[in-house]
């Protein structure tokens, strides 16, 4: 009985059906080979500034070795710029966090804020030494980038430059314990977009290669990849204007917190900000700053809009130019420039030009996806 | 009390799943013919959800399904206040809790004294499920820290819960002795006396009321054809509970026999509002408590306490459980809120006492600190205001959901077909509409946004006896420990898009959905059977439908 009835749907549903073919194509589609685009975002700049990144935590921790062994004014200095020079590919990595950085929880490791200067300090006065190990079954707060700045910089109320006097044997070995697991987690980092995205399973997939080879478990097509780099692009231009920047300088010049300032300790703010937005400017172009031309998001806007291609590029520049700018003819930190008029009237500016930057990603570039015939 | 489930007997299902297979085998043949055709007119060939794109209707995410950021997108048709008040509670939603006190920013502390994670990122990583943790190969266990986003719930052994009324404390889990109903195993510095303790004590200043270890036990599933996948499931170790001294272990409270413990994973937090806004009655229509219709599923509700209906003076504080693995929240509002105040010890206006309130652990602590993190301030505020906690439930209830892919992929329809002939849409029902008219959502004014939407959630809402390899053993409300809620599957194709170290099931032990299908036991083994006994390229088929959501 049940045959019977089922032949005879199925049948009929054959009969039924209609064989056509699909037409997507309208006058706004385009076409694009994506993976050069891909391949060399990947490889390029994604997986360069990670294994940059690893190599400059290397110099860091090299540099903290030497201080430990040579406490000395030169050694803390040479300390407090290889800590800037480690913070600047992390930073124009926040233009593509995704992956590993986040699903081995190495973003907040690395990143957490705010730090807990209330448990670090009771860690410091109630310890007698410290190691990596126990530093990394810590909480996130009392380690990382900022737990390193801290201790580097001091609290950067004042200024941010701290005499060798003012730091203790124990913040050195604490230092050392910090960097050592931070250097741990960079290596991490290029290992899982080189070698294996799950280092206790060798037999797992490069995760650079979920991007290059897509139909995966990650990406099922190029759509995804492409759609990644965009939003990425979006949610740290949103970031930066809208929170690293908007929140400490709040409404007016009454109501600014700078205790939301980010690197507040060693007043590299602005240069965090301007890293962020040159790693928007590299995955946009598909190059790090003055590196030869390779393909970038805007070959994949070239493709259907040069016009826009161009504008983008050089909202991208303008918002670079006016983060720079904030800092003014007196080289303000932003920690003090949220607090003065003047600069405040260029913060404002700054601001404007991400936020028309971001409309631009959200309203003309991203929309490019639907009209894109993926190959 | 006793279960009012009826549970299926082994022979029984296998008798249905040999008949099954039967039936199948001709349907099969038959659809592969058909699938064959290239039409884009399939509508008539297919199940009515086989070419549905937008799982949440209206509520669908536009221009990010295909990548990372497919589960943490705003849903398009909020208003402009809407939307502002759920990107506030977005960044709250990110926000990380301090110890207390926090002097430049009290609105920030008030973390623990001990708790799971700092902030609810860490466990909904991108608004999806949480990494679940490998093991290097040099050790055998790892413990339990701040990249974990699992924990154990826990409670004592007391028997099934019938109903709940005011004699039975409304099926409330009963906690543990000086520990309650879920094992904090980190903690703020010093939350623990013993905190500055050596090894073998503590030796971490910031170990919570115990250390929790994982380790894995392998196993091989291998299928009629011969092809064979390696499973794993999750073990956990404790140590160094605070309540008595480390050489006398045996002795605490959570060690003794008649303590349960669940494993909890980190799930997805998108689409929760539109659940929610199914009629009750859409739901309750599904039960079969009794598999009247002999199919061998018998899906039933879980009636649970609810404390919004309890604050607003209700004599009857029961509502129909929808959220968490096992449906024991009624609402987005209680889900959220108590994990803000369980999961991180972040007090709130509807959970205003501290997690670990009234206990030894928290006595000593606040003598020990001064009296800092009571719970409240000097103004009786709760760490997180009623703004706040109202903008990350916000957050919660309004994430859109992500539309699917590859909808016209011939694999992909050939699966839709094959995961109804495998009965798994008598569980995963594909289909609900939203409710219409003057609705609340967790005690206020729900969104038009969430309103009159056809969605596909792919899931009942209730709950299921999912067998012994699956079971925790521990009654949540009127669950008991063999029952879990159907797990939607909107989206679950995204899962490794949005964390690619993510693992699905409640404790995270399946890698793929292969996997956890095949940990499908109890009702579903009927499923787990006709999955099994497809041809490799039918499994797979199956598997690319279920992707493709």
């Amino acid at each position: 009985m049940f045959k019977k009835s089922c032949l005879s749907i199925l049948v009929s549903v054959t009969l039924l059906s209609a064989c056509g073919s699909d037409n997507d194509d309208d006058n706004t589609s385009f076409d694009f080979d994506a993976t050069p685009m891909i391949t060399n975002l990947t490889e390029d700049v994604i997986v360069a500034g990670y294994v940059d990144l690893n190599t400059k935590a290397e110099a860091f921790v090299a540099a903290i070795t030497t201080l430990s062994t040579d406490k000395t004014e030169a050694n803390l200095a040479a300390a407090q710029q290889a800590w800037k020079n480690v913070r600047q590919p992390w930073e124009q990595g926040e233009s593509h966090i995704f992956g590993p950085v986040d699903s081995l929880g190495i973003d907040p490791h690395l990143d957490s804020w705010p730090l807990n200067t209330s448990d670090l300090e009771d860690l410091l006065s109630s310890q007698s030494s410290f190691t990596a190990d126990g530093v990394r079954n810590s909480n996130d707060d009392v380690q990382g980038f900022h737990t390193m700045e801290f201790l580097l910089f001091g609290d950067g109320v004042e200024d941010n430059t701290k005499a060798i006097t003012e730091m203790t044997d124990l913040e050195i070995e604490y230092l050392a314990s910090a960097a050592e697991v931070f250097e741990g987690y960079t290596q991490d980092l290029e290992d899982a977009w080189l070698v294996a995205s799950d280092a206790n399973n060798a037999s797992s997939e490069a995760y650079k290669d979920y991007l290059l080879e897509t139909d995966n478990e990650v990406y099922s097509s190029q759509v995804g990849v492409v759609e990644e780099l965009i939003n990425g692009l979006i949610g740290i231009v949103d970031e930066v204007g809208n929170g690293k920047i908007a929140e400490p300088f709040g409404s007016d010049i009454d109501n600014t917190d700078t205790s939301l300032v980010e690197s507040q300790y060693s007043w590299n703010s602005l240069a965090d900000f301007t890293n962020n937005i040159i790693g928007v400017q590299n995955v946009y172009r598909g190059e790090f700053e003055d590196a030869a031309d390779a393909q970038g998001i805007i070959d994949f806007v070239s493709a259907t809009d040069s016009e826009l291609a161009t504008r983008i590029d050089d909202e991208i520049s303008a918002a670079i130019a006016n983060i720079k700018a904030i800092a003014g003819t007196d080289d303000l930190p932003f920690r003090q420039a949220i607090g003065d008029a003047d600069a405040r009237v260029r913060i404002q500016t700054a601001i404007d030009s991400l936020t028309l930057l971001q409309a631009s990603l959200e309203n003309d570039v991203l929309l490019l996806l639907n009209e894109w015939n993926v190959q | 009390m006793q279960s009012l489930f009826v549970h299926l007997k082994p022979d029984n299902l296998i008798i249905m799943a040999c008949k099954q297979i039967q039936l199948i085998s001709l349907t099969l043949l038959l659809s592969q013919i058909i699938i064959g055709c290239d039409s884009n007119d399939n509508s008539s060939k297919y199940p009515d959800y086989a070419l549905v794109e937008k799982l949440g209707d209206t509520a669908t995410a536009e221009n990010a399904s295909n990548s990372g950021h497919g589960f943490s997108t705003p849903i398009p048709t909020l208003t402009d206040d809407e939307l502002a008040q759920h990107l506030t509670g977005d960044v709250h939603f990110e926000t990380a809790f301090t110890t207390a006190p926090n002097t430049e920013h009290p609105e920030l502390d008030g973390l623990g004294p001990v708790f799971n994670n700092q902030d609810c990122n860490s466990c909904h990583q991108r608004d999806g499920r949480s990494s679940t943790l490998t093991i290097p190969s040099t050790q055998d266990r790892i413990l339990l820290g701040s990249s974990a986003g699992i924990f154990l719930r826990m409670s004592i052994e007391d028997g099934l819960c019938e109903y709940p009324d005011a004699d039975n404390e409304y099926c409330n889990n009963v906690g543990v002795e000086g520990f309650g109903t879920q094992l904090f195993h980190r903690g703020v510095l010093k939350a623990r006396d013993d905190w500055n303790a050596q090894a073998p004590d503590t030796a971490n200043p910031f170990i919570g009321q115990a250390n929790v270890y994982l380790s894995y036990e392998s196993s091989t599933y291998t299928y009629p054809d011969g092809s064979s996948v390696e499973l794993k499931k999750p073990l956990f170790d404790i140590e160094i509970p605070y309540d008595v001294e480390s050489d006398d272990q045996t002795s605490s409270a959570i060690m003794q026999d008649n303590v349960r413990f669940s494993p909890r994973n980190g799930m997805p937090v998108f689409g929760l509002g539109l659940l929610e806004l199914i009629a009750e009655e859409d739901i309750l229509a599904l039960e079969d408590e009794d598999d009247t219709n002999s199919d061998g599923i018998s899906g039933r509700a879980n009636w649970v306490f609810d404390p919004i209906k309890a604050r607003d003076g209700d004599d009857t504080p029961i509502s129909l459980g929808r959220f968490g693995w096992k449906a024991s929240t009624p609402s987005v509002r209680v889900q959220s809120l108590g994990a803000l105040r369980g999961d991180m010890g972040i007090t709130n206006p509807l959970f205003p006492d501290e997690s670990i309130a009234n206990t030894s652990m928290h006595e000593s602590y606040l003598t020990r600190t001064n009296n800092e993190d009571t719970g409240t301030d000097i103004y009786g505020d709760t760490e997180a205001s009623q703004s706040f906690s109202d903008d990350v439930v916000f957050y919660a209830e309004t994430l859109a959901v992500p539309a699917r892919r590859d909808i016209d992929d011939e694999d992909v329809l050939a699966g839709s077909i094959l995961f109804e002939q495998s009965q798994c849409t008598a569980c995963h029902t594909p289909s609900f509409t939203t409710q219409t008219g003057e609705l609340s959502i967790g005690g206020k004014d729900a969104p038009e946004a969430l309103k009159g939407q056809k969605i596909y959630p792919f899931t009942d809402m209730l709950l299921h006896n999912m067998g012994d390899e699956l079971a925790d053993n521990r009654r949540d409300f009127m669950a008991d420990g063999f029952e879990w809620k159907t797990r939607p599957l909107w989206g679950i194709g995204l899962t490794k898009t949005v964390n690619p170290a993510a693992g699905f099931l409640h404790d995270g032990r399946a890698n793929t959905v292969e996997e956890a299908i095949l940990w499908h036991g109890g009702e579903a083994a009927i499923s787990r059977t006709l999955f099994a006994n497809l041809t490799s390229v039918q499994r797979s088929q199956l598997v690319s439908f279920v992707m493709s959501l």
